[in-house]
């Protein structure tokens, strides 16, 4: 009890501390950019709380974070490193794209929900390759992950300038999908739309998956020691790709949101690096799907109110990521400031460089 | 199109220009190479690159003295991988984690920082770059004269190091040790081998190395620094490792491969052949894939890679 309170205090402490650090640094970053401090934080409540949209803006924002972040969290789990959550949402978007535009004989809700089925299908295959090339050849998921983010970025300009372009128009992009086969608006004339409540079912899915059913207990499992794994019987390979392509699908799903639900057409650069941003939500979140959830639309906040920083004061709002990255490490670091007492006894002698 | 390419005159550029796309490669796989043969992996190559890129790049920009930017490139890699190294050596964190953490990190603060440098001045900046120095007779063999022996001082700086590298990885004691830290360092640990000096050691060649790569992508191939500059090119560069079987002659003749698939979609793309673009910006990335397929049998790995090291838990 008396321990547990302790452990208690002690995290607290860590938050706190942590917390400190980002806004000194944050302050810091703002005066670099020869801005005021108090203007910039007033941009960014403004940005957030200001106005309804703004605020609504933060859930629409979160939509394909909390997908992607999902993903990455069951894949490191599993001792996956999927890092290309960005390719995966780049082939979910095809994907959903591709769906909804050719087969217009489908009725609207129906051909929505072959478009997600298809979006998930699409990335969970672009994530299951490089499992399937960790497990039986044991090559580097990292690298293969990022390789294929390039190349689906390719893929997809190659499809919009292609196959999926609006005939007779001069832009890179496909045609418009038409009303009834988006995803349903929540909130006009906000852009939240119905992504997000399917976003909030995926974290409860996740959830139960992980931590309610076998699946989930042999994934982390692997995920902590492959070789006791082997010696309990559970087969590394099999939950390895699982996990890919349930991580993949997952963040397939982040670009279908995009597709159905904000742009209502494939696009160059439609992610804008939330598949990267995603990795950092996942770590932050500790990969446990509520700690995604809650990760992913603080992350929208400081988001949005960056950008509205960005706007009024034009302080460069890749601010956050070094915020985010900030808070990452400090959390990595944490026992450097609060060393617990077992890790201190071993580390007294050899450990002080 | 193929009478065009197989002519001296395309050759010629071609290979000149592979091995003016493999430099970066090797000095960040060189340096990687370093760091796993000590035992620590270090993904965050990346993050090396574009920070050595982007203070190179500053330092530059700012003094007006390509000297002084290697420096700063230099300076900006090692300051990365320090933070990996305390992060893996002292606090002995994941060490995948931290440099997926770092790769992220930099990729912000190096588009911050130079959105914040470059604000007062509309103007691009452009910075000039290093001359090319022909070596005498050597630049008059043909074809591979001049692509291997009319470049400029980094590219022959990268031919010493790669010897130097071989040298004293395989030909001193020093070399033998931080091999030996990457095997087994409670062995090292025990017959006096300083497990952490080494490691650390590894860890600043590999952030020195790496920054001078991501330098030569600012400072001679591009002359300028974009957000996300390298754009994957520390994680070919672990390739290239992998590939090179953590050999530096290796790592050489595998940045080669990568700078000459680099190289053939630019020329190709210089030539107007009649492809969507993107099918030959693919290509290396492509290539990469590929390679990793080939090189999968036998792994080279030491057999502490990517494991800390507890001093005293016997």
């Amino acid at each position: 009890m008396i321990k547990n309170h302790a452990k208690i205090k002690n995290n607290m402490l860590n938050i706190l501390v942590i917390i400190s650090i980002v806004l000194i640094v944050a302050t810091l970053l703002v005066m670099a950019a020869n801005k005021s401090p108090i203007k910039a934080y007033q941009a960014f409540l403004f940005g957030i709380f200001g106005t309804l949209n703004g605020f609504v803006e933060i859930f629409v924002k979160s939509t394909p974070l909390i997908f992607a972040g999902l993903g990455i969290a069951v894949a490191f789990k599993s001792g996956f490193f999927n890092i290309g959550a960005e390719g995966q949402l780049y082939m979910g978007a095809i994907g959903a794209a591709a769906t909804s535009i050719f087969l217009t004989g489908v009725p609207g809700p129906l051909r929505l929900i072959l478009s997600i089925i298809v979006a998930f299908v699409f990335g969970g295959l672009w994530a299951l390759i490089p499992g399937i090339l960790k497990v039986k050849f044991n090559i580097s998921e990292i690298i293969t992950t990022i390789m294929f983010n390039y190349i689906a970025i390719n893929i997809t300009a190659l499809v919009v300038r292609g196959v999926l372009k609006e005939p007779g128009e001069y832009l890179p992009q496909s045609p418009m999908i038409e009303k009834a086969a988006r995803l349903p608006e929540l909130l006009p004339p906000t852009r939240l739309h119905a992504g997000f409540l399917i976003a909030l079912l995926m974290v409860f899915f996740m959830w139960f998956i992980m931590h309610k059913t076998t699946i989930g207990y042999e994934l982390h499992v692997v995920g902590l020691n492959k070789n006791a794994a082997k010696c309990t019987g559970i087969s590394v390979m099999k939950n390895i790709i699982i996990s890919a392509f349930l991580s993949g699908g997952l963040a397939g799903l982040a670009g279908m949101g995009e597709v159905l639900g904000i742009q209502f057409r494939l696009l160059d650069g439609i992610s804008g690096g939330n598949g990267y941003t995603a990795i950092l939500v996942a770590l932050l979140g500790f990969n446990h799907p509520i700690g995604v959830l809650v990760s992913a639309i603080g992350f929208a906040a400081l988001q949005v109110g960056s950008n509205t920083m960005q706007r009024q004061l034009g302080i460069p709002a890749s601010i956050i990521l070094i915020i985010l990255g900030l808070v990452v490490l400090l959390i990595l670091a944490k026992d450097m400031f609060f060393k617990e007492r077992k890790i201190t006894i071993n580390t007294v002698k050899e450990g002080g460089e | 199109m193929l009478e065009q390419m197989f002519t001296v005159a395309f050759l010629t550029t071609f290979l000149t220009s592979s091995v003016r796309m493999a430099v970066p490669l090797i000095f960040a796989g060189l340096g990687e190479t370093f760091s796993e043969k000590a035992g620590i992996l270090n993904i965050g190559v990346e993050a090396i690159m574009l920070s050595g890129a982007f203070f190179s790049f500053a330092a530059t920009y700012v003094t007006g003295n390509l000297w002084l930017g290697l420096i700063g490139g230099m300076i900006g890699g090692m300051m990365v991988s320090l933070i990996h190294a305390v992060f893996s050596i002292c606090l002995r964190k994941d060490q995948t984690v931290t440099g997926i953490a770092l790769n992220m990190f930099i990729l912000g603060a190096t588009s911050f920082m130079f959105k914040i440098l470059v604000n007062n001045n509309p103007d691009f900046p452009q910075i000039s770059t290093f001359h090319k120095i022909a070596i005498p007779m050597l630049c008059d063999i043909p074809v591979i004269g001049p692509a291997f022996f009319n470049q400029d001082i980094i590219v022959y700086a990268s031919y010493v190091l790669i010897i130097l590298s071989t040298l004293f990885l395989y030909g001193t004691t020093w070399g033998l040790s931080l091999t030996a830290v990457g095997e087994h360092p409670r062995a090292a640990d025990t017959v006096g081998i300083k497990v952490y000096t080494i490691r650390y050691l590894a860890a600043m060649i590999n952030g020195v190395l790496g920054g001078l790569g991501g330098a030569y992508l600012t400072l001679v191939q591009l002359g300028v620094f974009m957000e996300n500059v390298t754009s994957g090119r520390g994680y070919i560069a672990l390739a290239v490792v992998i590939f090179g079987r953590r050999h530096p002659i290796g790592v050489f003749l595998a940045a080669l491969l990568f700078g000459a698939a680099d190289a053939f979609q630019f020329r190709l793309q210089a030539i107007g052949i009649q492809l969507p673009s993107q099918y030959l910006t693919m290509l290396p990335y492509v290539v990469t894939l590929v390679v990793l397929l080939f090189s999968a049998k036998g792994s080279s790995d030491p057999q502490s890679l990517g494991k800390p090291y507890i001093g005293d838990a016997r």
